[in-house]
């Protein structure tokens, strides 16, 4: 008995140790960022920038971590206007339009004429903070006759793919829009013709990253700077993105900042950060990105494939705002067949 | 019978099983009113509802089923036999179904996938993606789980019993058939029931293993609702259509089911031994053939990176510890609180058993308790968020809502193993405590060392439970709240696929320790519960 009384006092002790948890801090000379995990993580960039802010501001910049970079939208939509966050880190090409539209944003006064986004950049909510491209990855030691395009990653019904789920997945929205601006109105049939040589379509990245690193597929989808990490933190360079003739599909991620910032100075200084080299410099072997602006380091040879000029595929926001269900919905059809 | 003093006893009880239902209503209703009537009709004539539905009703039957039909020879074959690890192979059970779904799929790849180990010994390949992949994480997942289901229904049976076919000579089938099978059946439909719909609101098996989106759950849709589309009038839609056909699916099988009717005659642990013969040396090995294959694989898997340098240096890191920490700061409070909430739930449905008017309520609390396993944690933590956030209380809160969503989450199987010792107990003795005026306290401390052992293990699971969380923790996320699973999550979200694998092992490890420590604890040092 006496044993049990322990073990529920003990419980109660750590409820009480509880209340030093929590998740945002609203002092005045502390800058909320809400960002996804691996980029607040140990490994991420998120530590490093930290660091060289609150060096240069006399303040604190405290990561809020959510587990997607939907997560961070849907974690400030929850908190409407009683959110403590003043800058969110991470959306995306894709969630753009949408997080504009949920009127929670609010504009920027950062000078984004040297960004080397293609097609430059005029934004007036959003800033991004890195770049690079989709792609399909493989093991060169396995597959001797790699996809030179897209189509063939479609066609090749000997290959054996794996994806992601674009209803769950960032990648998987990704080849969605990938697919629909290479076949237009035709995709159907070309996700039809994909769909019998998949060998599964994952939740998230990380399963499909883990299954694909298991010897399970062929070529997954993942990103042009993903080799990268394999030559610079294993020494290992048997895995490459393979190209594709019609262009690559882009991946921008973006920061904006909140109507509601409780620290709106804070916040727009942070932004001007973001395209500073000592933002900058930390993104390529931090988040495995390719940078926004030119330093004048040059970038470690493992990314050099990624560099590789190719055509830029990218739809309008507005329109993959306007459209995203419905072309959802045509996928699931068409792989459900 | 009917003195208002009976009734004033339960005040606390009635008090806790009320803040239960209020907060899961209000977190619900919290969403719906997100909700239009006039979209719910467009929802329901979507033909791929319809389609995902169906799917998730055969692989969630078959799921279940086959994890029952393997279970039964399983537990009755680690009560008749003794031999070397089998106290290893309970606890093992025990924490099957906190192995991280990720973590257990990449298990499975290694065993049965196109590299795996099956190809390379017996160069034999099974079709791993489609419903082969999913019922085997399935029957990983839940076949333990009914196992130790069933071990409480044969810890009911009476010595006395045991005694007897020992004496008569009984063949183990003709003891199977006599005497357990009248145990095992009144453990069945709850546990049936429970595992059913742990598979039907399965998410990231179903996905990863399903071979395609043709293979999907509601979890998904309402997933998808949730995060994608913000759209809380869908999510909160498709929750309450899990919840309706999952309380019709338990309403179906409890009709079917017998009733839960407890013997009163003394137990003991004292063991009988049986006559042995080739029928049951057989039957024994077929049921081990079936854990050596299906359970045991994925685990040595999941095991391997011990041996590897990287575990030592994922050993070492600091940020390993602190989520250590940060994981039973969340669990131990979680744990106790489901414990609460199962004993008030437990206190409620027996006072209810064979009283005049009441008889018919008992299972109707215990699925009540159920019920919070058929939405998705997802929904409970954002129905509570803004629940919450309306009464002014933001961010600060998000810990709180952490414990609470996992206690209240934790509570189906704290019921399961809380209940039948509840309901026996209640049985044997209730007159005579009547008789004597024994009343709230004192007969907790009476009752308690009849009880503990099952008390140790419903606090075990709940511990086990919030300690494997991922869903709802990812949701309130900050820096502060980084727990083991999330620290895992970030590892293989990163590339660090190896780190991850270590990290996995170091989560099932603490699992096991931390079962052995609260059977050890609360159960009582003698009486360790298997």
């Amino acid at each position: 008995m006496n044993k049990f009384l322990l073990k529920i006092s003990s419980a109660a002790l750590f409820l009480s140790s509880a209340a030093l948890f929590s998740s945002a801090s609203s002092a005045a000379d502390t800058l909320n960022v809400y960002t996804y995990d691996s980029f607040s993580s140990d490994w991420g960039p998120g530590p490093k920038i930290k660091e060289n802010f609150e060096k240069e501001c006399g303040c604190e910049l405290n990561f809020v971590a959510l587990d997607s970079s939907v997560g961070i939208l849907s974690r400030v939509q929850l908190e409407g206007k009683s959110s403590q966050a003043d800058v969110l880190l991470g959306l995306d090409l894709n969630v753009m339009e949408a997080a504009k539209q949920t009127g929670l944003l609010t504009t920027h006064s950062v000078d984004t004429s040297d960004v080397t986004v293609a097609g430059g950049w005029n934004d007036t909510t959003f800033v991004p903070f890195d770049q690079g491209h989709f792609a399909f990855i493989y093991n060169s030691e396995t597959l001797s006759n790699p996809p030179t395009s897209l189509k063939e990653v479609v066609e090749n019904q000997d290959l054996r793919v794996i994806y992601q789920d674009p209803r769950t997945s960032t990648p998987g929205l990704g080849l969605l829009l990938w697919m629909k601006s290479i076949y237009g109105d035709d995709v159907s049939d070309a996700w039809e013709s994909l769909a019998s040589h998949t060998v599964t379509v994952t939740k998230s990245w990380s399963d499909a990253y883990g299954l694909f690193l298991k010897g399970e597929a062929d070529v997954v989808l993942s990103y042009t700077t993903s080799p990268a990490y394999h030559i610079i933190a294993e020494g290992e360079s048997k895995y490459k993105a393979a190209s594709a003739s019609e262009g690559l599909y882009p991946q921008v991620e973006l920061a904006a900042m909140m109507k509601s910032a409780p620290n709106p100075a804070l916040a727009q200084r942070f932004m001007q950060f973001i395209l500073q080299p000592e933002f900058q410099s930390v993104i390529p072997t931090g988040n495995w990105m390719l940078p926004v602006v030119e330093s004048s380091e040059p970038l470690p040879a493992a990314f050099d494939s990624a560099l590789l000029p190719t055509k830029n595929l990218v739809l309008p926001a507005k329109e993959v705002a306007k459209n995203r269900k419905i072309w959802v919905d045509e996928w699931l059809n068409a792989t459900t067949r | 019978m009917f003195s208002l003093r009976l009734y004033q006893g339960l005040t606390p009880a009635i008090l806790g099983v009320g803040l239960f239902l209020i907060m899961g209503a209000a977190s619900l209703a919290a969403l719906l009113r997100y909700s239009e009537l006039s979209n719910w009709l467009g929802y329901l004539s979507q033909p791929y509802l319809w389609r995902v539905i169906r799917f998730s009703l055969w692989q969630a039957l078959l799921s279940s089923g086959i994890s029952i039909l393997i279970a039964i020879p399983v537990a009755s074959c680690l009560v008749h036999r003794r031999f070397f690890g089998r106290s290893f192979l309970l606890q093992l059970f025990s924490v099957s179904m906190v192995v991280p779904t990720i973590v257990a799929i990449l298990g499975l790849v290694v065993v049965y996938g196109r590299t795996g180990w099956l190809s390379q010994l017996f160069g034999f390949q099974i079709p791993l993606y489609g419903l082969t992949g999913i019922l085997l994480a399935h029957v990983f997942f839940n076949m333990p789980l009914a196992v130790r289901f069933l071990l409480q229904g044969y810890d009911l049976i009476p010595s006395g019993q045991w005694r007897q076919s020992s004496q008569l000579g009984f063949s183990r089938l003709s003891a199977f058939r006599l005497i357990e099978w009248h145990y095992v059946k009144k453990a069945l439909p709850g546990a049936f029931v429970l595992i059913f719909m742990l598979c039907f609101s399965s998410f990231a098996v179903v996905l990863s293993l399903g071979g395609g989106p043709k293979s999907s759950t509601l979890e998904v849709a309402i997933y998808q609702a949730l995060r994608f589309d913000f759209d809380l009038g869908k999510a909160s839609f498709l929750a309450l259509m899990q919840v309706a056909i999952c309380t019709l699916f338990a309403l179906f099988v409890y009709r079917i089911a017998p009733v839960n009717r407890q013997d009163v005659s003394l137990l003991s642990t004292e063991r009988y031994i049986l006559k042995d013969s080739f029928g049951a040396k057989a039957s024994d090995l077929a049921a081990m053939l079936c854990v050596f294959l299906l359970v045991f694989p994925p685990f040595i898997a999941i095991f391997d990176p011990v041996f590897s340098a990287t575990f030592f240096d994922t050993l070492l890191s600091s940020s390993l510890w602190k989520s250590v920490m940060v994981s039973l700061q969340i669990a131990l409070p979680a744990a106790a609180v489901s414990l609460l909430l199962g004993i008030c739930f437990g206190i409620l449905a027996r006072f209810c058993v064979g009283r005049k008017y009441l008889s018919f309520l008992p299972n109707k609390i215990e699925h009540l308790g159920n019920m919070i396993l058929m939405v998705p944690g997802l929904v409970i933590a954002t129905g509570l968020f803004l629940l919450l956030r309306d009464f002014g209380w933001g961010l600060q809160s998000s810990y709180w809502i952490v414990v609470w969503v996992n206690a209240v989450m934790a509570l189906p199987f704290v019921l399961r193993a809380l209940m039948p010792v509840l309901y026996q107990q209640e049985r044997r003795f209730r007159n005579v405590y009547l008789s004597l005026g024994v009343r709230g306290w004192s007969r907790w401390c009476l009752e308690w060392t009849l009880i503990r052992q099952s008390v140790a293990q419903a606090f075990g699971y709940a511990l086990l439970l919030s300690l494997g969380d991922m869903g709802v923790i990812a949701l309130f996320g900050s820096q502060g709240l980084v727990s083991l699973p999330l620290y895992l999550f970030q590892l293989i979200g990163s590339y660090r696929l190896e780190e991850g694998a270590c990290v996995a092992v170091v989560l099932i490890t603490l699992c096991l320790v931390l079962f052995y420590l609260s059977s050890r604890l609360i159960g009582g040092q003698k009486n360790v519960k298997n």
